[in-house]
């Protein structure tokens, strides 16, 4: 008995040791692996957007990327300093392999729209960017001004947006922020690209991957109005018969890269502003006795870009009397920067009685604020699928309605709608401070019935003043948030936070989904990461295999001399024949 | 980087082992049972090292050279030599003579070593796109280590297998034995407490042994010639 559990203890030590010991191996093994994998820089990069107009493709077709890097578009870089002015006779490498690295402070504009218009192809586009474009670089001063230097990367940024959004690019087109690691890589290639190599398998060099998975289509892409209801006083009739002013703002943004399309200015300004006056008008209206004889109605609108598809849609959705009780609409766009001079737009003729009180009311308390205020007309045709104002939409459904923006000309279609260079940087909270207070203020002496009289209603220091940090906090969240409309779902945490602000300010918040038109189709993947490994070329494998080899054979030979004699090393190689001797 | 490369690492660190066994007289006597016994007594060796140090030493957090620690790990190290007693003592191996003996059981024991400390790293590393000079340096470690392991078992020979020494050199086999046997603890105080890089470590290592071997070499043939 006592022998047998001994022996049984006996065998189960070794097998306890024995599991252990396995776990330590793998574990030493796992540990070994670990450390070794550390030598691939990554890097997060954004894809160029991909969607089709109509049927029509427009932006970067492709995704994943796999080949060498180069740093520009000619082979030859050894040549005089100044010699990027020869670049029409210069004869350009096959770089159908290879992905460019063109940091954006660099970039030979009229250069690149020559090769995307003769549509040659390249393996991939890796575009850096000044980290000051970058939306999670939001420094908190608020009030950072920006340097001359800056704004001229920022038009440079304009314009090659709006070169890539309306190409078609048959090749990988990713956006990057300069960073130390990938500095260091551009500055390696760029060394390389000297010595007259392209990197390609036979020569060594970097090597850019980004495994992404094929571009999907979105199929119905979700857009979403959210709209808060203020009553106004009801005296003895119900509220629904007093009139309506509506204040409206699109939300959602379009860019040269989805993932970083954050909109501060457009339209992010005006939302930020539409929330402090739904803040200011809660207060005023939550008291009976300074509850004014309008109803407001606040509308969050998206689709904005896409020929103010979502607010189309939202008007569609009020019924007759709603309609019919709006006495004007008042649409934000792009209050924020710098600057003292704001337009009202609207599409009907500035005689009208109308537009004429709505335009005093606002340029007698842009007197008083020190801001300068235009009227700028712009018909409206009804068979034209183009709207470029927001107004427009209430216009053609017979609304008195206009815009206030610091955009003097109607933007294109995919112009100024919160792209690349839109983000914190660039916008100033004390513009959009005075913005809200000419807004309010005008509503308020309209509402209050106190045109041309000498009133402050939203004075600063008093209970009703607008509050700075409210504005910065907002715009601050909205210059880190992303909010392409297709990309965005229908429970969307950004959507929910705007219906709760809403619903804290306002009586009655409604949240309307619907899909955007068929003229617009997007794609995902709109952000990835990028490894850049450093390979060596495959002549270096071969050398070193020669190298080894030799060390081998001489190893060998060295062995059979010392351990058995000269005389065997040389029988080793005689063998053959002497058999034959002997045969024969 | 690529299968390429791993395929010249591969016979960077492997390839001398074969080379050694056929180029010496050892294929001829076949001692390949010999060699395989000593590196499956190699394997029992590790895993005894591993409780060892597993159950003693403490897990430090910095990379940082520990005076205890590492003479702990010292004195585990010589869980080693005795296992090279064991496999030169212990072990029935056919008949061949003492001379053969010692260099197959080096040879089975390096190759062992190569084997669990190298392969899964060389398979798992070398075969990405990155390139490093790791993986030749570890290869280059191989042979250095695979002299090494030859010297001390000639030395483990000498010392237990022979037993009509010339009592001059008993105290330079014996320190000589020493040295070689404390080679893993002197390459980890080279890089931990005097921060030397790779490419220097593995260049020391690659010259010790080959000093080391060529002392062994001379040891052995004075001891052989009395006898002789």
């Amino acid at each position: 008995m006592g022998s047998s559990e001994r022996k049984s203890a006996g065998v189960l030590e070794p097998t306890m040791y024995t599991a252990s010991m396995m776990a330590m191996v793998v574990l030493i093994v796992l540990a070994a692996c670990a450390d070794l994998c550390n030598g691939v820089t990554v890097v997060d990069v954004y894809r160029l957007v991909q969607y089709d107009l109509a049927g029509v493709p427009f932006g970067s077709r492709f995704a994943s990327l796999n080949h060498h890097a180069a740093s520009s578009l000619f082979s030859s870089g050894a040549g005089s300093g100044s010699g990027s002015g020869g670049g029409n006779s210069a004869a350009a490498a096959d770089l159908s392999r290879t992905v460019l690295i063109l940091p954006l402070r660099e970039l030979n504009l009229a250069l690149i729209r020559e090769y995307i218009g003769q549509r040659k192809i390249l393996g991939g586009l890796l575009l850096l960017l000044p980290s000051i474009f970058n939306p999670e670089n939001v420094d908190n001063t608020g009030e950072a001004d920006h340097t001359p230097a800056e704004d001229v990367s920022r038009d440079i940024l304009v314009e090659l947006e709006q070169l890539l959004i309306h190409a078609n690019i048959p090749y990988p087109v990713y956006f990057a922020f300069e960073h130390d690691d990938i500095n260091a890589v551009l500055v390696d290639v760029k060394r390389n690209d000297v010595t007259g190599q392209p990197a390609t398998a036979t020569t060594g060099g970097y090597k850019l991957v980004v495994a992404a998975p094929e571009p999907r289509k979105i199929g119905s892409p979700a857009i979403t109005n959210i709209q808060g209801w203020l009553p106004g006083l009801k005296a003895d009739a119900d509220s629904n018969q007093l009139p309506t002013i509506a204040i409206v703002a699109s939300y959602d943004t379009f860019g040269a890269a989805p993932a970083l399309s954050v909109g501060s200015d457009s339209n992010g300004s005006g939302v930020v502003a539409l929330l402090e006056i739904a803040r200011l008008f809660s207060i005023l209206y939550s008291n009976p006795r300074t509850r004014g004889r309008y109803n407001l109605l606040f509308g969050l609108t998206s689709g904005g870009p896409y020929n103010y598809n979502g607010t189309y849609k939202w008007l569609r959705s009020f019924d007759q009397r709603l309609r019919e009780s709006i006495d004007y609409a008042i649409c934000l766009n792009s209050i924020g920067s710098s600057g003292d001079k704001l337009w009202v737009h609207v599409s009907k003729p500035p005689e009208n009685a109308y537009i004429k009180q709505i335009f005093e009311g606002i340029s007698s308390v842009a007197e008083e604020l020190g801001l300068e205020v235009g009227l700028k007309h712009k018909k409206i045709n009804i068979s034209n699928p183009r709207v470029a104002w927001e107004h427009e939409q209430f216009s053609r459904i017979r609304v008195t309605a206009a815009t206030l923006s610091e955009l003097s000309v109607a933007p294109e279609l995919l112009e100024s709608t919160g792209g690349l260079s839109d983000n914190r940087h660039f916008v100033n909270e004390a513009s959009v401070v005075r913005s809200v207070k000419l807004v309010a203020e005008s509503l308020a002496r309209h509402i209050y019935n106190q045109d041309g009289k000498n009133i402050n209603v939203f004075a600063d220091d008093s209970s009703l003043a607008v509050n700075p940090s409210y504005i910065r906090s907002w715009l601050n969240l909205l210059s880190t948030t992303p909010r392409v409309a297709p990309f965005l779902t229908k429970n969307d945490p950004l959507i929910m936070a705007l219906k709760k602000e809403l619903t804290e300010h306002t009586v009655e918040v409604n949240v309307q989904h619907e899909v955007l038109d068929g003229l617009f189709t997007f794609y995902d993947s709109t952000s990835s990461q990028l490894h850049i490994y450093q390979v060596a070329s495959v002549t270096f494998d071969l050398l070193l295999l020669l190298v080894l080899g030799s060390y081998l054979i001489i190893l060998f030979s060295f062995l059979v001399i010392t351990t058995r004699g000269l005389d065997d090393l040389i029988s080793i190689f005689r063998r053959p024949p002497s058999r034959k001797v002997k045969t024969a | 980087m690529t299968v390429f490369h791993f395929f010249n690492c591969a016979i960077l660190t492997f390839g001398p082992h074969a080379v050694y066994y056929s180029a010496t007289p050892l294929s001829e006597y076949d001692t390949l049972g010999t060699s395989i016994k000593a590196a499956v007594v190699y394997l029992g060796t590790t895993l005894i090292k591993l409780v060892c140090l597993a159950t003693f030493l403490k897990v430090s957090e910095s990379d940082s050279f520990d005076p205890y620690q590492e003479l702990l790990k010292a004195l585990i190290g010589f869980i080693d030599v005795a296992g090279l007693y064991f496999a030169l003592t212990q072990l029935t191996h056919r008949n061949i003579s003492q001379n053969h003996k010692f260099q197959a059981v080096g040879l089975g024991w390096a190759f062992a070593d190569s084997v669990l400390h190298r392969l899964a790293p060389l398979w798992v590393g070398a075969r990405g796109l990155e390139f490093t000079w790791d993986y030749i340096l570890q290869g280059l470690e191989a042979n250095a280590n695979l002299v090494l392991s030859i010297s001390l078992a000639a030395l483990g020979s000498l010392m237990w297998l022979r037993k009509n020494k010339p009592k001059t050199l008993i105290p330079i086999i014996y320190t000589c034995a020493g040295i070689v046997a404390t080679m893993p603890s002197i390459t980890s105080y080279l890089r931990r407490g005097l921060g030397w890089q790779l490419p220097k470590v593995v260049g020391f290592e690659l010259f010790t042994s080959l000093v080391m071997a060529f002392i062994s070499w001379q040891l052995f043939a004075a001891c052989q010639r009395p006898s002789s």
